[in-house]
């Protein structure tokens, strides 16, 4: 059988200021397949993503994170990008007087760079920019403004979608991409992750509701607690996550 | 002879009535020394570029007044705040009544700088702090030192705080043709200590006065100062008020100036933060008419990482008053995650009235907040238009805003009756006719 | 032992041979030191005629008398005044054969300019036979201008050219007496531009380009008159965009613009002269005079970007002397290693109804100081006077210092006057949301401060802007490690 591994995470350990927060986590993701994790406040759930994107304040100890086979521990940030990581932050920050579209420019540009490309001719870029976010239902004049400068909760939310629409990552990941969404920006948002999946391609949705989960629907569901996934399924996991709360599952955890 | 000449030239009769052995004497001449070399600053000093002292020089003051008068206190009731039970240090002509004072040795001390000068039981106080956060180097603090003497001495221990707000009053009579004094306050508040204090300059009658006053004012750990300064003096009175005050970690120190009356008021205002979590406020209503002139010069010194000041000075000038705000922050390059602000406001009532406004910053760390926003302006005309359309006369309007304006500075007065007090006459001073507020 | 007269003439005669051997090329520089017979023999030298010689003695009897301003937030070793050449003829700059043999620290900033090898070879002072294209583009630009009666030559030859158009204008914004670096200027100026636009006149292009071909060396003491008669407009971008190397260690530039009724002037800069290195030895000292002065109706509009000089001493100011006169500043100050700036402007409200703008972007790295200085002005006859201030700085490490001192005099009572200032630096969390998107730590860092510059350069003609962004990216390479 074809190795279709897109990231495999084994016994992950990752710490800040000594505190420990990820305390061994083992996760597999197959291209094409939508993981979901879940968890409740504090789990760890936006550590793990940050560390799989190589957020540097989080000091990894034990453990590996390979993305197509490759271990990622020594690669930056940017250089993880290039390989096609992509976090959709819970909080985008603001960068002021810096355009979305230049913003996004740069970035595809400086991916291709890394991968040996020549700039995406400017037509090809505007084309793209044109589709992507009219998939996404974004006014053009949106485009213009200052990077999440003056967004509301949605638009922030929406632009992180846009931009993943743009780079085509081959893992993308999206932190509670759902908080600060209304039911039509989410239908919108979900529908614009859906039209993304395919089977070269792998996601995983941070969240804490199943609402989310109605529109994109995971193969498979986790949950995290105290830096642990303490249990696995499908997508019926979710559905009594969201009837049974986190309790029973923290006291399942600590026996 | 001029101003300098003759203080210079009292000096030595000054020193004559006093103890020349004691360690203070050192620093009086030390700072006789400075303020003989400097004398007082002019229009050249970048400091004193919109205020001159050249008027003042040239009146003949009297430095040691005669002491004879009596005050009954029914005369001198309204510039209290009486509404509240306080401690009282009341100053006649520079020297203390005890008739209208009410003090304490009670757990905290609440008395006079000549007491702690001279009893043993207070030395060691004097010695830790007097004059450790007064500037050695500013010509009118050293001549304040030079002749320091008299005025509010306070201490609160470790973790106390007096049962009541503290008035420091200083009166002058007009026996004298024309009055300089130099009132000198201490005021310590140990670790996790508690204390209110209201200060007031008033002068009873039309004779030229001038003071010049220096207070020190040190906040330990935790400790919380609530400071409010009462400037609603005759107009032949002026002022130069020197404050220094010296914070330790996540101690509170919250300034309050309320201008409004007066010929000359000059407050400098320094705060030196010397400890993390502290917190500094300087808060400023000025409301001047007539010729008067206010000058408020601030100073905020971050010398340790997060600490926080707050600055909001709002004010309003009519006639041919003149405002001049000047407020520095410097941020220390260790003082990471300052949260400095500064906010100076002002709207200009007549042709004649004139505001300079220099805010600055001076920033040696990279990851701080420090902003600082200035406006001059008018009332806003939309809002104006919004209370006329309810069927508020221009005038009544327009004093309607400018209260708004002015009051917001108020929200912070802890002593409720204070900001009552000043409410009132803030309204008085605007012809609000509030019925409502007080 | 006794020279005899015989050994001391022998001696002299050697002497003034070897002296002699350098006439050739230096015969158009004056000795060292500063005096009435140097002023004079600087105007006899450029056959200047005796009103503007009996100006410049003027200005230089003042200046004697004056003493050189401290009140900057700089700290620099004063120059020795007896002690620099004051007249020296342009293109002393060493020529060179090929480009190979100039320094391939400035051929590579050319590179990463975008600057065209024939341009590099020009502005390096390699000899070239292009420059017979540029001079023929030149003289065409100026058959261009001359039809429209716009006059747009060197101050000396203004002098000889068009008289009582200088005598007219020039020290009429900038008096010769305004200040120790304006009179020293005045006292001694060598070159500079003198433009003039006729009344109704929209100058058709941009008053650069001819600039950067023809004048890449402008001297120490340049002098610049800009007149714009009546509802004329101009748009002069100033010095060189090419990073001059510029050894001279003293710049007292000044510049007058002078804006009669509905004129407009926009005035851009970009400067780059040598910062001094890394460690902070060398670099030039910049001290520069520029006001404009603005009828009724008029506007100008200084824009600048500064990046280079050791020690930046400059403050382009507007009077709005005229009712609905319109003044505007947007500056973008960089400091990096030991630099420091000290700039910002100067609006003085005179008229009715004037406005004036002021956006001012300060970014400091190293250890260098970066200082805002700025005075709004609103006298009491200036009803409804507005102004808007926005002085930002961004620090990029630790050791550098971010100062605003804002000076605001308002003596009129209908004044609306907003200052706005704040403080910021690079965040973290906004160079792991760029890296996150594929774009390294540098990449992310220019991107974010041509973000905070925007405001600014979007005020830059457009081919100006492009390099400015460079220049910005440049003088910030290796500020954060």
């Amino acid at each position: 059988m074809k190795n279709n591994s897109m990231l495999e995470i084994k016994n992950l350990h990752a710490s800040v200021d000594d505190k420990e927060i990820l305390k061994g986590i083992d996760l597999k993701v197959n291209a094409g397949e939508v993981h979901a994790i879940m968890g409740p406040n504090g789990s760890g759930k936006s550590t793990l993503a940050e560390v799989i994107a190589g957020q540097e304040e989080f000091e990894v100890g034990e453990g590996n994170i390979l993305l197509e086979g490759e271990d990622l521990e020594e690669l930056s940030p940017e250089e993880r990008a290039h390989k096609g990581v992509f976090l959709s932050f819970q909080y985008p920050v603001e960068i002021p007087g810096v355009s979305v579209t230049n913003f996004m420019k740069t970035a595809i540009n400086e991916s291709r760079k890394a991968q040996g490309l020549e700039d995406m001719p400017a037509n090809e870029m505007l084309k793209k920019i044109r589709e992507k976010s009219e998939m996404l239902e974004i006014d053009r004049k949106f485009l213009s403004r200052s990077l999440n400068e003056g967004f509301s909760g949605g638009e922030k939310k929406r632009n992180e979608i846009f931009q993943m629409a743009m780079m085509e990552p081959k893992l993308a990941i999206l932190d509670e991409t759902d908080s600060g969404l209304d039911i039509d920006a989410l239908r919108i948002v979900a529908n614009g992750v859906n039209k993304l999946r395919s089977k070269d391609n792998a996601i995983i949705v941070i969240t804490h509701y199943q609402r989310l989960l109605e529109y994109i629907v995971p193969d498979f569901v986790h949950v995290l607690y105290n830096g642990k996934i303490v249990k696995s399924g499908t997508k019926e996991l979710a559905l009594e996550l969201e009837e049974k709360g986190y309790d029973w599952l923290k006291e399942e955890a600590a026996v | 002879m001029d101003l300098k000449e003759k203080l210079v030239s009292s000096f030595m009769a000054f020193e004559d009535g006093l103890d020349l052995d004691h360690p203070v004497h050192e620093e009086r001449s030390n700072a006789m020394k400075n303020f003989e070399t400097k004398g007082f600053p002019t229009k050249k000093d970048e400091a004193w570029k919109y205020t001159s002292l050249r008027g003042l020089q040239k009146v003949d003051f009297s430095i040691f007044p005669k002491h004879e008068t009596t005050l009954e206190y029914k005369d001198v009731k309204k510039y209290f705040l009486h509404e509240i039970d306080t401690y009282k240090i009341v100053f006649v002509d520079g020297v203390y009544s005890s008739y209208l004072s009410e003090t304490t040795h009670d757990g905290v001390d609440i008395c006079l700088m000549s007491s702690a000068f001279s009893k043993p039981m207070f030395q060691q106080v004097i010695e830790v702090y007097f004059n450790k956060a007064a500037s050695k180097d500013e010509s009118l603090t050293s001549l304040n030192t030079a002749f320091s003497k008299e005025g509010a001495y306070i201490y609160i221990p470790k973790n106390k705080m007096p049962k009541k707000p503290i008035q420091i009053l200083h009166l002058a009579t007009g026996n004298e043709a024309a009055l300089m004094l130099q009132p000198r306050n201490l005021i310590v508040a140990e670790d996790n200590a508690e204390v209110q204090i209201i200060e007031r300059h008033q002068s009873l009658t039309g004779n030229e006065v001038f003071t010049n006053s220096v207070t020190e004012i040190f906040a330990g750990k935790d400790a919380i100062v609530d400071y409010y300064k009462v400037q609603n003096d005759e107009p032949t009175a002026s002022l130069v008020d020197n404050t220094y005050i010296s914070q330790k970690r996540s101690s509170v120190v919250r300034v309050h100036t309320f201008s409004l009356g007066g010929k000359l008021i000059r407050n400098n205002l320094n705060f030196y933060q010397n400890g993390e979590r502290i917190d500094s406020t300087l808060k400023g209503v000025t409301i001047l008419g007539d010729k008067q002139h206010v000058d408020h010069h601030t100073l905020v010194h971050h010398a340790q990482p997060n600490c926080e000041s707050h600055q909001d000075y709002k004010g309003i000038f009519g006639d041919s008053s003149t405002g001049v705000f000047n407020g520095k922050i410097i941020v220390d390059k260790i003082a990471q995650k300052t949260d400095a602000f500064q906010q100076n406001n002002n709207i200009l009532l007549s042709d004649r009235s004139t505001i300079n406004s220099k805010p600055q910053l001076e920033i040696f760390a990279d990851d701080v907040k420090c902003s600082h926003g200035c406006t001059i302006g008018q009332l806003d005309e939309e809002a104006m238009f919004y209370l006329r359309s309810r069927g508020i006369p221009k005038k009544e309007a327009k004093a309607l805003l400018m209260y708004a304006f002015a009051n917001n500075v108020l929200e912070s007065v802890r002593i409720p009756e204070l900001k009552a007090r000043i409410n009132k006459i803030i309204a008085d001073k605007l012809g609000v006719r509030m019925g409502f507020d007080l | 032992m006794a020279y005899t007269e015989e050994e001391l003439k022998k001696e002299l005669e050697t002497k003034e041979y070897e002296y002699g051997f350098y006439t050739d090329i230096e015969s158009d520089t004056l000795p060292k030191g500063l005096n009435e017979e140097i002023v004079i023999a600087i105007s006899k030298k450029k056959e200047e005629p005796d009103w503007m010689t009996e100006w410049r003695l003027e200005a230089f009897r003042a200046w004697q008398e004056m003493e050189e301003p401290e009140w900057a937030n700089v700290t620099y070793k004063k120059p020795d005044f007896q002690d620099i050449s004051y007249y020296s003829a342009p293109n002393k700059k060493p020529k060179y054969n090929s480009l190979d043999e100039v320094d391939p620290e400035l051929l590579e900033t050319f590179k990463k300019l975008g600057i065209s090898v024939d341009e590099q070879k020009k502005l390096a002072g390699v000899a070239v036979d292009i420059v017979m294209d540029s001079v023929s583009v030149a003289t065409t630009f100026k058959k261009t201008l001359a039809e429209k009666g716009i006059i747009f030559c060197s101050i000396s030859e203004a002098i000889q050219e068009h008289p009582e158009l200088v005598k007219k204008y020039l020290g009429t914004v900038v008096p010769k007496k305004d200040n120790f670096y304006a009179a020293l200027n005045s006292a001694v100026f060598s070159d500079g531009s003198f433009c003039y636009i006729p009344k109704g006149v929209r100058c058709p292009m941009e008053l650069s380009t001819y600039f950067r071909i023809n004048q890449a060396g402008t001297g120490q003491f340049e002098r610049t008159l800009v007149v714009a008669e009546e509802g004329s407009y101009v748009s002069y971008l100033e010095g060189c965009t090419a990073p001059m190397r510029d050894e001279n260690q003293l710049h007292a530039a000044v510049v007058e613009l002078i804006a009669l009724d509905d004129a407009e002037i926009k005035y851009s800069t970009v400067q780059n002269w040598y910062p001094g290195n890394d460690q902070g030895k060398g670099g030039v000292f910049n001290f520069v005079t520029k006001r404009g002065l603005c009828e009724k109706n008029a506007k100008i509009s200084w824009t600048q970007v500064e990046t280079g000089s050791a020690v930046t001493w400059k403050y382009p100011s507007c009077i709005l002397k005229g009712d609905h006169s319109i003044g505007e500043f947007y500056s973008i100050a960089v400091t990096n290693n030991f630099q420091q700036a000290d700039t910002g402007t100067k609006m003085v409200h005179l008229g009715k109804n004037t406005k004036s703008t002021i956006i001012s972007k300060g970014i400091s790295a190293g250890q260098s100081q970066n200082s805002y200085r700025g005075l709004v002005q609103v006298n009491s006859r200036a009803e409804n006077a507005r102004n808007f201030s926005q002085c930002d700085s961004l620090l990029m490490g630790n050791r550098c210092g971010a100062h605003t001192f804002p000076y605001i005099e308002a003596k009129n009572k209908t004044a609306q006057i907003e200052h706005e200032a704040t403080t910021s630096k690079i965040g973290e969390d906004q160079i792991f949301y760029c890296n996150q998107r594929g774009i390294d730590t540098e990449k992310a860092i220019a991107l974010i401060v041509n973000g905070f510059s925007k405001e600014v350069l979007n005020k830059l003609p457009m081919e100006f802007a492009v390099e400015a962004q460079k220049l910005l990216e440049i003088s910030l390479e290796g500020s954060v490690g």
